[in-house]
């Protein structure tokens, strides 16, 4: 087993079972919906033509140059179509940007590290990652140009950097070349949203709109969230109504509002036509608060009970809840009319017993914050009571919505 | 991308932030409100290209020849609008900067070439920035070897602590001093009429001189690094396929009002060097004379004024904006929001831009400004590689789609290339 770089492989003649050289590499070509790593092929210029030569005719890589086990006349004529699926490593990968799903950015590939294994009598080559660093780059810089023994001298005294396939993730701008590469970027779901965000803000809009496009809905939400307010714009604009309504479904109603309001009426309205009815209304609800005020901040995804429910019944309705888990640090009481009566730490209802009566938990006089009131309003009750969430009243005092802690941070960062 | 130059470029020039949807007033008002948020790039040009390197080529151009090369300015102008146009064209459409397209298409040789040209070019530029600064301190009578270190130092910090916004803004406003040339040129009541026919009437020299201030002169307007800031700049406003018809005026008008200011710096040293018989400028009081009909004796500060704040806004950006293409083109960390240690390749090269740049102004005795029009004519000799490139990617249909080309554009980015290319042999012949 050894390894070969991409680049010395390029343009390296090819001899068949003759042991004449019949052309030379012009591509790898690997096949995602079989194996994701083999070499499937090697795309080879002959004086008649390109020619495929699949990896069960690959005898050896000896000395920069391919053998072949058979004679060059199996070897298939190459029709750029029937290629759709196959991803081309010097077209594809070289010089093309790609996600480092380990190392959280966005890189560009310089050269592709492969593997070369004997298996029975042929050789099999597999991608063993990408080169992104300055080996790479002098390799691609001076092969040619330089002989080949002091070529590799320098470059063995070049620290590398590769990152391995398994954390790279493709970006595809084609959905029809998506699926066939099988381009689903589950690698990149797994991360953080605030880590996609990240990468995704790297991205032109082409590459962003096709990452978007392909993440599942409520990864997509979460990252959404996550991502610079007028790309978040620009995002949604980019993609067609009915796949934005599916990701700001997913999305926590306030952020959800946050975005709509800020796009041109035309397009709010076009996705909101296409999303169910209850999150449209819910949303809509929060439209129709100012911006700026406590309740343009709220969130009307929230959990109250009786203060006559018991703690087994609050666990119950945890375990059904489906909204943001982060507005279940506190469970606020409502008596019959949906006042609000109280507070109760969700530490409390852990530590309790399951018949307890919540009205026996709360802790202290319920804070709450009047929805006409300004943001700055909200963050000072913030800050003077230490909260990590506030909830929103009406002026009957019944309880509306919640702040949480984080869009209180948000508001503040735009202050300062 | 560009995170931190995202940052200074984010709002535009007056810092407007996302307008607010709503009723057909609004509509306006959102028009108005979007103009004056990209309302950056093409702004920033036309301030940028009244660089040392522009005031001195232009002063020199009027000093030595006249009214004779004003016939230049016209052609000159279209071709930086027709240049400018596509590169923020390819910035709107692809979303994407200059050195990444190049990277993108045609592969990391090409592109580590067309690196080396752009630092060459670009190097050249700095040291005529550091030029200018210690050329306009000069007239105060401070010397090189105290201005030239504490400005390279300022910019650096500047730059670095991310206090270049308010700085730009102050720095912008004060290239309005340069409406001092217009109104210079006609109080020094030029000849108009010979002005006017030399500007539509081309003269033909085979002169070595004349040669190399033609390539001067069109290095100086359309200069090789401005492209890719352009570029990168769309890319950052994230000035998409709809807004960019907006920004397309924002750079005409940027390119003309360049022109235009030009147009009176060559006019107003015509008037007053030229018609006296002083045609080599060989220091910043030198060319302050043309000022001399508005402002009498203070000619000489209004001058170092205008000069002094056109080399530091030059300063700033350029070598900030070449590490940048530089590092991203060969695919290195960069960023001014990034640690140290997480771009050490972008910084270290930031700074010995600078360093170098600067160095090279402290040489004793340089001529300096013989070596600030150099840097133009370095400008022009190196900007045809750019061109090319910049049309074979404008021209490609997977890149550029429906946003391809005309062919009105191409034939006069061609021909802008062709000439400059044998304008560059001829000089390269007759000197």
């Amino acid at each position: 087993m050894h390894n070969l770089a991409l680049t010395e492989l390029l343009g390296a003649p090819v001899m068949d079972s003759s042991g004449a050289v019949r052309g030379r590499v012009r591509e790898l070509a690997l096949y995602p919906q079989e194996d994701p790593a083999s070499i499937a092929a090697l795309i080879v210029r002959t004086p008649s033509g390109d020619r495929v030569v699949t990896r069960n005719d690959i005898a050896s890589f000896e000395d920069h140059s391919v053998l072949c086990t058979a004679s060059s006349d199996v070897w298939m004529s190459y029709a750029p179509t029937t290629a759709e699926g196959y991803l081309l490593l010097s077209r594809d990968l070289l010089d093309q940007q790609i996600i480092d799903v380990h190392g959280r950015k966005v890189v560009r590939v310089n050269d592709v590290d492969l593997h070369a294994q004997a298996v029975n009598h042929h050789t099999t080559l597999k991608i063993a990652g990408v080169d992104v660093g300055a080996r790479g780059a002098v390799r691609r810089l001076l092969k040619g140009v330089v002989p080949t023994t002091p070529l590799n001298a320098l470059l063995t005294k070049i620290p590398p950097r590769i990152i391995p396939w398994e954390f790279v993730d493709l970006i595809e701008t084609d959905p029809a070349r998506r699926v066939k590469l099988r381009i689903e970027h589950a690698r990149l779901s797994r991360l953080h949203p605030a880590d996609i965000a990240d990468i995704v803000e790297e991205l032109a809009p082409a590459e962003r709109e096709a990452v978007f496009e392909t993440l599942d809905e409520e990864v997509a939400a979460q990252a959404l969230g996550e991502v610079d307010p007028k790309m978040q714009i620009s995002i949604v604009e980019s993609l067609d109504s009915e796949r934005a309504a599916e990701i700001v479904e997913e999305m926590a109603p306030d952020a959800a509002a946050d975005l709509l309001g800020e796009l041109p009426t035309e397009t709010s309205e076009d996705i909101l036509g296409e999303m169910s009815p209850e999150e449209r209304e819910e949303v809509k609800e929060l439209l129709e608060h100012a911006e700026n005020s406590a309740a343009g901040r709220m969130t009307t995804d929230f959990l109250s009970f009786s203060p006559h429910a018991t703690v087994s019944d609050a666990v119950e309705a945890l375990r059904n809840f489906d909204g943001g888990k982060e507005t279940l640090n506190t469970l606020y009481l409502v008596d019959k009319d949906d006042k609000l009566v109280g507070a109760v730490p969700l530490a409390n209802i852990v530590l309790a017993e399951a018949e307890t009566l919540l009205s026996e938990l709360t802790s202290g006089e319920v804070i709450s914050c009047p929805a006409k009131a300004n943001e700055e309003e909200a963050a000072e009750i913030f800050d003077k009571y230490n909260l990590l969430m506030l909830p929103v009243v009406d002026e009957e005092g019944r309880l509306i919505g919640i702040i949480t802690a984080d869009d209180v941070i948000a508001m503040l960062r735009r202050f300062s | 991308m560009w995170k931190s130059v995202k940052r200074y470029l984010r709002r535009g020039l007056f810092g407007v932030s996302q307008p607010q949807k709503g009723t057909a007033f609004s509509l306006l008002r959102l028009r108005l409100l979007t103009f004056l948020a990209i309302f950056g790039p093409g702004f920033v040009t036309a301030n940028v290209d009244n660089d040392p390197g522009g005031i001195f080529t232009y002063s020199q151009a009027g000093a030595k020849f006249g009214y004779a090369l004003l016939w230049t300015l016209i052609p000159t102008t279209i071709a930086l609008i027709v240049v400018q146009e596509m590169a923020a064209r390819m910035g709107a459409v692809t979303g994407k900067g200059l050195s990444d397209l190049i990277r993108e298409e045609f592969g990391f040789r090409v592109t580590f070439f067309t690196m080396l040209i752009l630092g060459a070019a670009d190097f050249a530029n700095i040291v005529a920035e550091f030029a200018g600064l210690a050329a306009g301190m000069g007239i105060f009578g401070v010397s090189k070897y105290l201005v030239v270190p504490l400005g390279a130092a300022l910019v650096w910090g500047v730059v670095v602590k991310g206090t270049y916004r308010p700085v730009e803004k102050i720095l912008i406003i004060f290239s309005l001093v340069y409406i001092a040339y217009p109104i210079s040129a006609f109080l020094a009541k030029p000849d108009w009429l010979a002005a006017m026919k030399d500007t539509v009437i081309p003269t033909f020299s085979t002169n070595s001189e004349y040669l190399i201030m033609i390539v001067g002169l069109i290095g100086t307007t359309i200069t090789p690094w401005m492209q890719f800031y352009l570029q990168a700049s769309v890319v950052e406003k994230g000035i998409g396929k709809k807004e960019y018809s907006l920004s397309r005026w924002d750079v005409v008008l940027g390119c003309i009002v360049t022109d235009i200011v030009a147009f009176f710096i060559v006019v107003a040293c015509a008037a007053t060097l030229h018609v006296s018989g002083q045609t080599e400028i060989s220091s910043a009081a030198d060319a302050a004379v043309a000022l001399r009909p508005l402002a009498g004796k203070y000619a000489s500060l209004l001058f170092a004024v205008g000069l002094v704040n056109a080399s530091l806004l030059s300063a700033a950006i350029l070598p900030l904006a070449t590490a940048f293409n530089i590092c991203e083109g060969l695919g290195v960390e960069s960023g001014v929001n990034k640690r140290f240690s997480e771009a050490p390749v972008f910084y270290w090269f930031y700074t010995a831009l600078i360093a170098a740049g600067a160095g090279c102004v402290l040489i004793p005795r340089l001529p300096l400004i013989k070596v600030i029009i150099f840097s133009q004519v370095a400008n022009g000799v190196l900007l045809p590689f750019v061109l090319v490139f910049m049309l074979l990617l404008i021209n490609r249909e997977d890149v550029m789609g429906e946003y391809r080309n005309s062919r009105t554009g191409n034939v006069v980015a061609w021909s802008t290339a062709i000439v400059i290319i044998l304008l560059t042999i001829g000089m390269i012949f007759t000197s």
